[in-house]
């Protein structure tokens, strides 16, 4: 592998722009649920109409990950996010006139699915792991993950201040000229990573290693259960406390303090997995969400329980991040990890689609969260004990000559 | 630079990012404020 880059383009300055780019492209994907009741009143379409557009995003989003960061691999990760921004800035904007639920799905759904792929954490991840070196990177993925986390915390009321005031069409708009800023923070992308010139293993070789490894399997079924579990909760926690007897407010602020706790657990457990050992921390985090979630489901429902849960799952929410690929870029190398935890990441978004589906599904059939809640808890055990068998030596290959 | 001198930049940054971070969390029960603050309340 050969880094060719000029002398400005040191660690810092790359971390800061992928930050930048995840708080960006990460914070006006979570405005969407905003857009739900405005856009469907305006158009008359169901709700139905809307999700299914935001879960085919989310499809996309997922499936074209692995590609995007096999070109990131191939060709450069500056190219493939500059190509992707264009994406998410046409997807916006042709959002802001779609007029059919077609339109719709092709703008919000594809477009703003393709671009994500392409700006998120496959993408970006890999550069940042690929500059800095094995003690701080697992640091300096956690603080990455924290920006992506900063934008959902922070983008968030923007969006829903833009839509008071300009409309929904405006606000689109408005928010697509902040994704247009990615483009020329992708110059800080563009790090020379040139794996074809320095020969050795190929993109189907890469592949083959991975898929035969037990370690990767675990690392993407335990990333489906995250995917789940933060799907499920974000979108049907605030309905379940108004269920309960709780105000709206209650479950505004129950979102605000889940994205405020989950800027400093990114940050906690990327620190922590540059110390310890990765794959125990992952145990930590499945074991202990679904600890929480017994907790919140066996306590009467009250203002205090739901936002002391709000914090504890702020925590353990995307600490996963920089631990899944940190690992990732420990058992395979630097060299294909931007593809590598693409796949991986297919298996969040697969899990993402699940929880969202399923949670309205239940809740449609049977009247309440409960199974969903049941579920969860379920799954986290699983994942906890899916996590602990990974082995986190990295794989020894054969010497090329 | 002298390490009192990073501590303490250290110590001004942590406490604008902690007033930033309070901003925005007020922001999720008044969403104009951000609007306010950035100068985007108003676009012509």
């Amino acid at each position: 592998m050969t880094l060719t880059k000029p002398a400005w383009r040191t660690p810092l300055i790359i971390l800061i722009a992928g930050c930048v780019i995840l708080t960006l492209s990460m914070g006006v994907r979570h405005t969407a649920g905003l857009f739900l009741q405005p856009m469907t009143l305006d158009h008359g379409w169901s709700r139905e109409t809307f999700s299914f557009a935001i879960a085919l995003q989310n499809l996309v989003w997922g499936l074209a990950s692995p590609f995007a960061g096999a070109l990131a691999d191939r060709h450069g990760a500056g190219r493939t996010v500059v190509g992707a921004a264009v994406l998410y800035v046409l997807g916006l904007v042709l959002m802001s006139q779609a007029a059919s639920p077609l339109t719709f799905d092709l703008t919000a759904g594809v477009l703003i699915g393709l671009g994500l792929s392409g700006t998120t954490f496959a993408v970006i991840m890999g550069v940042i792991g690929r500059h800095t070196t094995p003690e701080k990177r697992s640091l300096a993925l956690g603080i990455a993950s924290a920006g992506g986390s900063f934008g959902q915390f922070a983008v968030l009321p923007i969006g829903q201040a833009l839509i008071t005031a300009y409309g929904w069409q405006s606000a689109l708009v408005l928010l697509a000229c902040g994704v247009g800023l990615i483009a020329p923070l992708a110059y800080a992308m563009a790090d020379g990573h040139k794996p074809a010139a320095s020969g050795g293993q190929s993109i189907a070789e890469a592949l083959r290693e991975a898929g035969g490894q037990k370690s990767f399997h675990y690392l993407f079924w335990g990333y489906f259960v995250c995917g789940f579990q933060t799907a499920f909760i974000m979108l049907h926690l605030p309905s379940f406390l108004v269920d309960g007897g709780l105000t709206a407010n209650v479950g505004m602020t129950a979102v605000a303090l889940i994205g405020l706790f989950n800027i400093f657990g990114s940050f906690l457990f990327g620190w922590a997995g540059g110390c310890g050992s990765k794959k125990n921390l992952l145990v930590l985090i499945y074991a202990a969400r679904a600890v929480a979630i017994l907790i919140f489901m066996l306590l009467p429902l009250s203002t205090a329980t739901a936002w002391g849960f709000a914090a504890v799952m702020g925590i353990l929410w995307l600490g996963t991040v920089p631990l899944t690929n940190g690992l990732v870029a420990q058992i395979f190398g630097l060299r294909y990890m931007s593809m590598l935890t693409g796949i991986v990441f297919l298996g969040h978004q697969l899990g993402s689609f699940l929880g969202a589906w399923l949670g309205g599904r239940i809740f449609d059939q049977t009247g309440s969260y409960e199974l969903a809640w049941i579920i969860a808890i379920v799954l986290s055990v699983l994942a906890a004990l899916c996590s602990w068998p990974i082995n986190e030596k990295p794989l020894l290959r054969p010497a090329t000559a | 630079m002298k390490p009192q001198w990073r501590w303490f930049l250290a110590g001004v940054g942590l406490a604008l990012a902690g007033v930033l971070l309070a901003l925005i969390f007020m922001a999720y029960q008044m969403p104009e404020l951000l609007l306010d603050w950035t100068n985007l309340s108003y676009c012509g």
